[in-house]
């Protein structure tokens, strides 16, 4: 199991972005995720990609990064194959060529890496920010700029409650491995998931009463214990982060010039090599997915 | 002691578990506990310790699904109508199974998360996350996860979450289950020093009757629900058919005391010693 674990946690660091306040890299991750939904201009979203991969090599956490896109890219491949022939496009479509029983689109291609480079931006952008930012100090600024302490309490504890979970399973999985039942495979993993799923409610249950029993939820005053500071350079970056990604956003809104889908033309040649390989890449990965799933 | 108005009370409580059980986990409970009372709750598994430490803060009936009967009276509180969140700024509680109780990124947050919502302020919530660390020998531990500690660890950090938050009453459900010997002694000494010098009251659940004896005012001795013995430590050990009869067991000074009135070796009067000083003062006279 625990190979399939996907680890986005804080790589600590002490990258001028580490010792940045959460806010600003919050908004920019906003930003770039408006800016990622306003457009399919492919040049725009890989532009906002290479950014964040600059970053990524900035702040050091370029090894967390890759394990992490070690398994979201060969996923958002799929993309590619899907769209190429079935484009989430209005029609009418212009076919390429054929693939097999399908046809290949030019505007699949166009949409299957507009999407790719969308989702690669946004995730990019987003593990920048959590992978460098202490949770708490997350949390405490989100508190600090009106979320409710209850709604941030549940974010804290999922985050939480995911590896311990992670654990009870493995540790029934063994438990049952000993008793000589099936201890791999999805046969083994579904009669698992009932004591851990019981553990959980009652671990939430014990939870909330340890909780109430220390004031939580109180009414009056509340303080914070974790403190976050805004420096007048964190103050700067909130604002270009508001500006920058809001002007960029509001331009590919407006200039209709940047709609490629149909200006940019694929060669039958390229299409076919990218969708193939697009295909191949999604499924070496589901071998080596399944592979680790049931040797664990 | 007993012209004092009593700081807890429960009068004639008792409290049914929802589901097939149809006997009462709690039975007619009345008890009455006084400020600065260090009180040892005995008993043998299933005997209703832990209920009746629910009932204390009110978790039993506010927050835990059941019948409940009768009323307890803390600092003239009804528990019944008092939210457990209320209740929490005078009843700390640790409860017996510390591992279920984490929610924070470190210990020095978890233990803040009280305070917090108690309102203290950032440097309040600071020297008292030191200061109580200092008291449960976790110093040093601060910004450690607290699911990363050891069971010891975590029975020490919820004893210090409980204590940060400034209780007059401290319930503490077998606290040192998953302690090693010397750190048992340690947080006994911790409940003792808490209760002698900052007169906090200290409702304990424990199996250890040898420590309960030397450090405890009052002795309350459950079986199946009810209360059958309250007393101080030498009262209740006292009744020696009795709890020999539930199963429990005694200080091994007292055990030895009463062997020496049957074999009649020496006439003890009861009641008998229970710590191991107050035997070699009494055994000085008659042997
Ligand atoms: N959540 C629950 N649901 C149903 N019955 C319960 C629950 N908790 C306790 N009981 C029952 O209530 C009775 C008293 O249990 P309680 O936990 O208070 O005993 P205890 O003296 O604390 O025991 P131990 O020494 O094992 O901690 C037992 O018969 C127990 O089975
Ligand atoms: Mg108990």
């Amino acid at each position: 199991m625990q190979g399939i674990v996907i680890p986005i946690t804080m790589v600590p660091g002490n990258s001028t972005i580490h010792r940045m306040n959460p806010l600003p890299k919050l908004l920019w991750t906003l930003g770039i995720l408006a800016l990622s939904f306003s457009t399919r201009n492919i040049a725009v979203l890989g532009v906002a990609c290479l950014i964040g991969l600059l970053l990524v090599f900035y702040s050091g956490i370029t090894k967390a990064y890759v394990r992490v896109a070690m398994i979201l890219f060969p996923i958002s491949l799929t993309l590619i194959t899907l769209q190429s022939i079935a484009p989430a496009f209005p029609r009418p479509w212009t076919a390429i060529v054929g693939f097999g029983p399908f046809t290949i689109y030019q505007e699949g291609i166009y949409s299957g890496i507009s999407l790719l480079l969308r989702i690669m931006a946004m995730t990019t952008w987003a593990m920048v920010t959590i992978m460098t930012s202490h949770p708490s100090d997350i949390f405490t600024s989100l508190k600090k700029i009106g979320m409710p302490y209850v709604l941030n309490f549940i974010f804290v504890m999922t985050l939480q409650l995911i590896p311990i979970l992670q654990s009870e399973f493995g540790i029934v999985l063994n438990a049952q491995k000993s008793r000589a039942m099936k201890g791999s495979g999805f046969g083994a993993i579904l009669p698992s998931m009932v004591p851990v799923f019981v553990g959980a409610i009652e671990r939430v249950q014990q939870l909330s009463i340890s909780l109430e029993s220390r004031a939580f939820g109180s009414s009056g005053k509340k303080t914070s214990f974790r403190q976050v500071r805004m420096a007048f350079s964190d103050y700067v970056a909130l604002f270009l982060g508001f500006l920058v990604p809001g002007a960029a956003t509001y331009w590919v809104i407006v200039d209709k010039s940047l709609d490629w889908s149909h200006s940019m033309v694929f060669s039958p040649a390229f299409s076919i090599t990218l969708v193939l390989g697009a295909t191949i890449g999604f499924l070496v990965f589901v071998f080596f997915a399944i592979r680790a799933a049931l040797s664990a | 002691m007993s012209d004092k108005k009593p700081i807890i009370e429960f009068r004639g409580v008792t409290f049914w578990y929802g589901g097939a059980n149809d006997k009462p986990a709690i039975k007619n409970i009345n008890l009455k506990i006084h400020e600065g009372e260090y009180v040892a709750l005995l008993g043998l598994n299933g005997a209703g310790k832990t209920t009746l430490q629910l009932c204390i803060n009110g978790v039993i009936p506010n927050s835990i699904m059941g019948e409940f009967e009768g009323e307890v009276i803390v600092y003239g509180n009804d528990t019944y109508d008092t939210p457990v969140r209320e209740m929490a700024k005078f009843v700390g509680m640790v409860f017996d199974n510390p591992e279920f109780q984490l929610s924070q990124m470190s210990v020095a947050e978890e233990i803040a998360l009280g305070m917090e919502s108690l309102g203290f302020s950032y440097d309040e919530m600071t020297k008292t996350i030191t200061e109580v660390l200092e008291i449960v020998g976790l110093r040093g531990l601060e910004d450690r996860s607290p699911f990363g500690l050891s069971g010891g660890q975590q029975q020490r950090l919820s004893i210090a979450s409980a204590l940060a938050m400034r209780p007059k009453i401290l319930v503490m459900d077998e606290p040192t289950s998953n302690v090693d010997p010397i750190g048992k002694e340690e947080i006994f000494a911790v409940a003792e020093q808490l209760n002698r010098e900052k007169n906090m009251t200290v409702i304990m659940a424990e199996h250890e009757v040898e420590v309960m004896a030397a450090y405890a005012d009052i002795v309350v001795v459950m079986h199946e629900g009810e209360i059958l013995l309250n007393g101080t430590p030498e009262e209740v050990f006292s009744n020696v058919d009795l709890i020999h009869k539930l199963g429990l067991r005694m200080p091994q000074v007292t055990e030895y005391a009463h062997r020496l009135n049957q074999l009649n070796l020496a006439s003890i009067e009861k009641p008998y010693p229970v710590t191991l000083d107050s035997a070699v003062e009494r055994f000085k006279d008659i042997l």
